[in-house]
């Protein structure tokens, strides 16, 4: 039920996190082109996922048994999970620079310079759709197992509402988002689920002891143990930079 | 479609992480060894997880 049920949270989250990034991407363009335009681009990018989904939806759910789609869905969360909570933890360790939505910006109107019309249009399309698939993988991989495909959907939606709402009025890109922390949160629930859903696909669904009730000790585990390896590798390049330093 | 794969599925190390886990998993799993597999696949992730934020 637990395993079911929770798909709505990181949903939310992840589509948060990537709806801030698409954001930046079409004020940057909105600038060169114009707001109608750039929105124009941003739309036509959103109908390309929204037939994505449907598409997949109908297509896996009319192909594969139920045990090939969990494990497809818990590979695709393992994918998507430990790379985002190994980012996460990079960042927090300062082995990565935080992702900068200023610098973003930037780079954004730097690449649109003496471009054309079309290629700051592109540039829009190109880079809602790219941050939508991550949102994509995650409706499609939560509704594929539970079937709560509205509500994920809606989940992904209201994260989008929210964003071009605090966006638009402010009229600049989104940097007070907390993208990092809600990185580590969303990578530590989605590995975890990953984890659950690939094992309990590949070994039957007697596989995990305590049942869905281990889904919340596999995120508490992957939580300390990543908070527990940033504070070493920080801790680590400390020590490196000050035994680089008094050389 | 180079950002496409990317986006979908990682890096080479990220897919490498992956597949090895699933393996392991698989293999323990195959050789009746299943209880064992649900306490070693997590610190296989958490391993695999922290290797990649050092690369």
């Amino acid at each position: 039920m637990i395993a079911t049920l929770s798909g709505f949270l990181p949903t939310f989250l992840t589509a948060s996190v990537e709806w801030v990034e698409a954001f930046t991407i079409v004020l940057a363009v909105s600038l060169t082109i114009g707001w109608g335009a750039a929105a124009g681009a941003a739309g036509a990018a959103m109908l390309t996922l929204a037939a994505l989904t449907a598409a997949t939806g109908g297509a896996l759910r009319a192909g594969l048994g139920v045990t090939t789609i969990q494990l497809v869905v818990g590979v695709f969360l393992l994918l998507f999970g430990t790379r985002w909570l190994a980012k996460a933890i990079a960042r927090h360790a300062g082995l990565k620079a935080l992702h900068d939505e200023e610098q973003e910006f930037a780079e954004t109107r730097a690449k649109l310079r003496g471009g054309t019309w079309y290629a700051a249009w592109l540039i829009a399309y190109k880079g809602v759709l790219l941050e939508g698939l991550e949102v994509w993988l995650i409706v499609v991989a939560f509704s594929l197992k539970g079937g709560l495909w509205l509500g994920n959907a809606a989940a992904a939606l209201i994260a989008l509402a929210l964003v071009c709402a605090a966006g638009l009025a402010i009229r600049a890109p989104l940097r007070r988002v907390p993208e990092n922390a809600i990185k580590f949160a969303v990578g530590t629930m989605i590995v975890s689920f990953g984890t659950y859903w690939t094992l309990e696909a590949l070994g039957g669904a007697g596989i995990w002891p305590l049942a869905d009730w281990t889904l919340l000790i596999l995120i508490a585990f992957y939580l300390l143990g990543g908070i527990a390896a940033a504070s070493v590798l920080r801790l680590r390049l400390r020590l490196r930079l000050r035994a680089a330093a008094a050389r | 479609m180079k950002a496409f794969v990317k986006t979908l599925f990682g890096d080479a190390h990220n897919v490498a992480v992956v597949a090895i886990l699933v393996a392991v998993s698989l293999g323990l799993i195959a050789g009746g060894q299943g209880a064992f597999a649900v306490y070693l696949a997590p610190l296989l992730a958490m391993a695999g997880i922290i290797w990649l934020a050092h690369h």
